[in-house]
């Protein structure tokens, strides 16, 4: 298979206009990728900085883009379909929302403690259950989620129980509380960013290479020297770091938390998934991307069609995420690299 | 007379009854060519999974470099200087070819650009240069097979475990393989233990071979002794044939 | 005494319920080998269908069962078809197709129904038998009677009869089942529809005791995993064994320790089942996809 000279740039930058990152590119050129994803992800939060209306859903997109990019480095890069999620997330809320009202501390305190809790926690209880295969993986780490959500609702005077706990408003950057969304959005544009900058290391670092290994093949992996369970547990912690974060960054935007808030599946620890599945399962880039189209979307069914049909909405998600499973596994960031392979070789294919 | 790299003594495999491997002695020496042939079923790969760590020796002892290592895990062995390659070769497809071979690289190479740099030499000196950005779930066969082969060079081994590296492969293939296999033994000193079907191959890139028949070793010797030998052809093909070398 | 005698009839009929929506669930895991994660709503549409069969028809559900369950089975050879067989070999993506599935079904009761809990009458609900100082809830009883019916007859089905023994050996070997001349992926959709009946069935059969909502479905699934996974994938009455176990391990934690934990029960069963023995206590096949590897 000829490539003529003249059509190959012209693939060439088809594909450098992508924003995901491959892995193999230069440092710089992936610092670039990484700046101008960023960028255009927050082009939105520039223009529409006056509306409230948009500001929140702005601020949810980047919320939820960030956890879904955090499932994304032990789901998608590590191929360990958790359901389970909502448990880390939980313990960064009910760290920040007990620790703020009951004892006084500042959320940015408390963040990296709790986040560093939630690891912990995801490592203890991954351990027995990183040997089960997929499937069953995934019904265990949905039973510890609903094992969460009866020790919530049960240790009340810890939590607050089933009235759950709410945050007094008292703005004050000390306080992660804002006057103004626009200052609540760049809290959420801030936490996305760090995310997917955590995701674009690990695409090009040992640990995230081995993640992928563990994924195509565990035996494989094996046979490279890989630790195949040490990896996944790694992978795991830094996941529930990133999860638990998103966690007190949500407390701190609703000031309410209760255990269905923070344990319902199909809201919560599914989402996390199901956003990675629309964007691109295991890709950079795929995790906000599924957040920006699905996010506003489901919003807008909510608002429209949720009172004449409760639960219309995740009814819909739910068919997404069976029409994704079946003809779009790689989600946008798949559908457009098979765009540009299919360029490449409509134009590079002549003699 | 040194240690041998890789020896087993006495190994054996039971299952329920089964004795799928039995009390198996074996030495391998430092830069030696050792092919393990025998029939369908006569516990060739069960012995390279106890060799490798996948499986755990119900008897007997495993030793590299004279340490007995029953109990460490694949992994672990890979560490220590086992590279392998599978019956039904493994790629990760998801990955470019250069990407597989990075996945080994890291292993003494721990920073992106040394892996990488390692990992496109091995691909080039395996022959798969010019695939480096292409997809392993787009590879040939005989490509994937070269990858998985690079793959497990990418640890710089001390012995490679090759598991009927060629199955599959048609004759040019087979013979641009044999040349391959050959001259990375001889430019790097590697040593080789290989399962093979292919007695040509095994003529073409053997010091020494062994016969593995229902799980016991049954002979051992050169080539030309054992190829030629009765007690060979009768496992291979049951009592009163003659089989004339070619 | 008496209140722990009580405590263990409560527990063996408790485990009826759970052996009767499991049927299925063991059939569908051990053969198809997936884990369908919206069979509990398979059961909750066991419940609409006789509830609107109630409604509309004036039928009981123990005659309307034999409309519903055929439905909700027919229901369950789509899904096969049209969801599960195009994904055969990815068990991620399974794992999405179902639990979307189930989100589908879960929400769309919802939005009919606006969330409205129903219930079948209660004529039958109510028939309490005495025996002695234990109290025997007469619909719980019947399904008891059923559950035990419906796994004798399964098994029979499966020793006794060509088709049954050839969804067996597809659950044993499917390539050695293939080169028999076994059309695999018509059992496949054979055992799905059989499966998902069986869960519609005991959806119809469960209207008199439990109170019909979109969310019902979810209070079984957690239990039914348990109860497969203890009695062993594919083993029919390890399954019933495995629910009469749940069941009695789960009125007894309800009664001696705090009954909001009852829940974490099945999840514990679940973990240290997987753990120490995944193949169950009866488990055939598929236990080596299903729990631990030799070595780590």
């Amino acid at each position: 298979m000829n490539k003529t000279n003249a059509s190959r740039p012209l693939a060439e930058r088809a594909a450098a206009v992508a924003p995901e990152v491959s892995g193999l590119e230069s440092p710089s050129t992936a610092l670039w990728r990484y700046l101008a994803l960023m960028g255009l992800a927050g082009l939105p939060l520039v223009f529409l900085a006056k509306d409230p209306y948009w500001l929140n859903i702005i601020a949810f997109t980047y919320l939820m883009g960030g956890l879904a990019a955090a499932w994304n480095i032990i789901g998608g890069f590590g191929g360990q379909f958790s359901l389970g999620h909502g448990v880390f997330f939980g313990i960064g809320a009910y760290a920040t929302a007990v620790g703020t009202t009951t004892y006084g501390a500042s959320p940015w305190l408390i963040m990296v403690p709790a986040a560093l809790a939630a690891a912990a926690v995801s490592m203890l209880i991954s351990w027995p259950t990183f040997r089960l295969r997929g499937p069953f993986f995934a019904i265990a780490t949905m039973a510890f989620n609903e094992v969460a959500f009866v020790l919530a609702n049960h240790f009340d005077s810890f939590t607050g129980g089933p009235r759950g706990i709410m945050i007094p408003f008292k703005a004050g950057f000390a306080n992660m509380i804002f006057k103004e969304r626009w200052q609540y959005a760049v809290l959420m544009f801030a936490f996305v960013a760090l995310v997917i900058g955590v995701s674009v290391w690990l695409r090009r670092s040992r640990l995230g290479y081995y993640l992928l290994a563990v994924r195509e093949d565990e035996d494989a992996a094996r046979a490279c020297g890989i630790d195949v369970l040490a990896i996944k547990l790694k992978g795991m912690a830094l996941s529930a770091f990133l999860t638990a974060m998103g966690g007190t960054l949500f407390t701190m935007y609703l000031r309410f938390i209760d255990p269905p808030t923070l344990f319902t599946l199909q809201d919560v620890g599914v989402k996390f998934a199901l956003l990675s599945l629309i964007g691109g399962v295991g890709t950079v880039a795929g995790p906000l991307l599924g957040a920006a189209l699905i996010v506003p979307f489901e919003n807008f069914l909510r608002a429209e069609l949720a009172n004449a049909l409760p639960g219309i909405n995740l009814a819909i998600l739910g068919l997404l995420m069976v029409l994704a499973a079946l003809f779009m596994k790689r989600g946008v960031v798949g559908a457009f690299e098979d765009l540009v392979a299919w360029v490449k070789r409509k134009f590079g294919g002549r003699s | 007379m040194s240690t041998p790299l890789l020896q087993t003594r006495s190994a054996s495999k039971h299952f329920m009854g089964l004795k799928a491997v039995d009390e198996v002695s074996l030495a391998v020496n430092k830069g030696e060519v050792v092919s393990i042939i025998g029939p369908n079923g006569a516990g060739k790969t069960t012995y390279f999974n106890l060799l490798t760590g996948q499986l755990a020796p119900t008897l007997g002892e495993v030793s590299l470099r004279g340490q007995v290592i029953n109990d460490l895990a694949p992994h672990q062995r890979a560490k220590l200087g086992m590279g392998r390659t599978f019956q039904i070769v493994k790629p990760l497809i998801a990955l470019s070819a250069l990407e597989n071979v990075m996945v080994g690289a890291f292993l003494r190479h721990p920073r992106h650009a040394d892996a990488r740099d390692q990992a496109m030499a091995v691909l080039t000196r395996v022959g798969l240069g010019a695939l480096a950005k292409r997809r392993a779930g787009e590879l040939t066969l005989s490509e994937r097979r070269r990858l998985e082969v690079a793959r497990a060079l990418a640890l710089d081994p001390e012995i490679m475990l090759l598991d009927e590296v060629m199955a599959g492969l048609n004759q040019s293939e087979t013979g641009r393989c044999i040349d391959l296999l050959r001259s990375l033994h001889e430019e790097l000193g590697l040593t080789f233990l290989i399962i093979e079907h292919n007695l040509k191959v095994v003529r073409a890139f053997s010091e020494r071979v062994v016969v593995l028949d229902r799980g016991r070793l049954i002979a051992e010797g050169t080539a030309d002794d054992i190829l030629s030998s009765p007690e060979v052809v009768k496992a291979y093909l049951g009592e009163g044939h003659q089989w004339t070398p070619s | 005494m008496d209140q722990i005698l009580n405590v263990l009839v409560m527990g063996l009929l408790l485990g009826g319920v759970y052996g009767l929506v499991s049927v299925g669930l063991n059939l569908i895991f051990g053969t198809v080998r997936i884990v369908n994660f919206a069979q509990g709503e398979l059961v909750m549409f066991g419940m609409y269908g006789s509830y609107y069969a109630y409604n509309m028809l004036g039928m009981s559900p123990y005659v309307s069962v034999f409309l519903v369950a055929p439905a909700v089975g027919l229901l369950g050879v789509l899904i096969q078809r049209l969801v599960i067989q195009p994904l055969h070999n990815e068990s991620n993506m399974q794992i999405f197709a179902t639990f979307g599935l189930l989100m589908m079904f879960q929400n769309i009761m919802l939005a009919f129904t606006r969330g409205e809990a129903r219930s079948v009458g209660g004529d039958f609900g109510t028939v309490v038998i005495e025996i002695g100082d234990i109290k025997i809830g007469a619909v719980r009883l019947l399904t008891f009677v059923i559950t035990t019916a419906i796994t004798i007859g399964l098994h029979l089905f499966l020793t006794r009869t060509i088709t049954g023994k050839s969804v067996r050996a597809v659950t044993q070997d499917k390539r050695a089942a293939r080169t028999m001349g076994i059309n695999v992926e018509k059992t496949f959709l054979m055992t799905f529809g059989i499966g998902a009946a069986l869960a519609g069935l005991a959806g119809v059969m469960l209207t008199p005791i439990y109170s019909i909502t979109p969310g019902v479905g979810g209070n079984f699934i957690l239990a039914a995993f348990a109860v497969v996974v203890l009695g062993g994938l594919g083993s029919v009455w390890g399954a019933y064994l495995g629910g009469l176990i749940v069941g009695v391990v789960e009125a007894f934690a309800g009664y001696y320790i705090d009954p909001a934990l009852r829940h974490a029960i099945w999840f514990l069963i679940f973990l240290v089942v997987l753990i120490i023995r995944p193949a169950g206590l009866m488990g055939q096949v598929g236990a080596e996809e299903v729990g631990f590897r030799e070595q780590n």
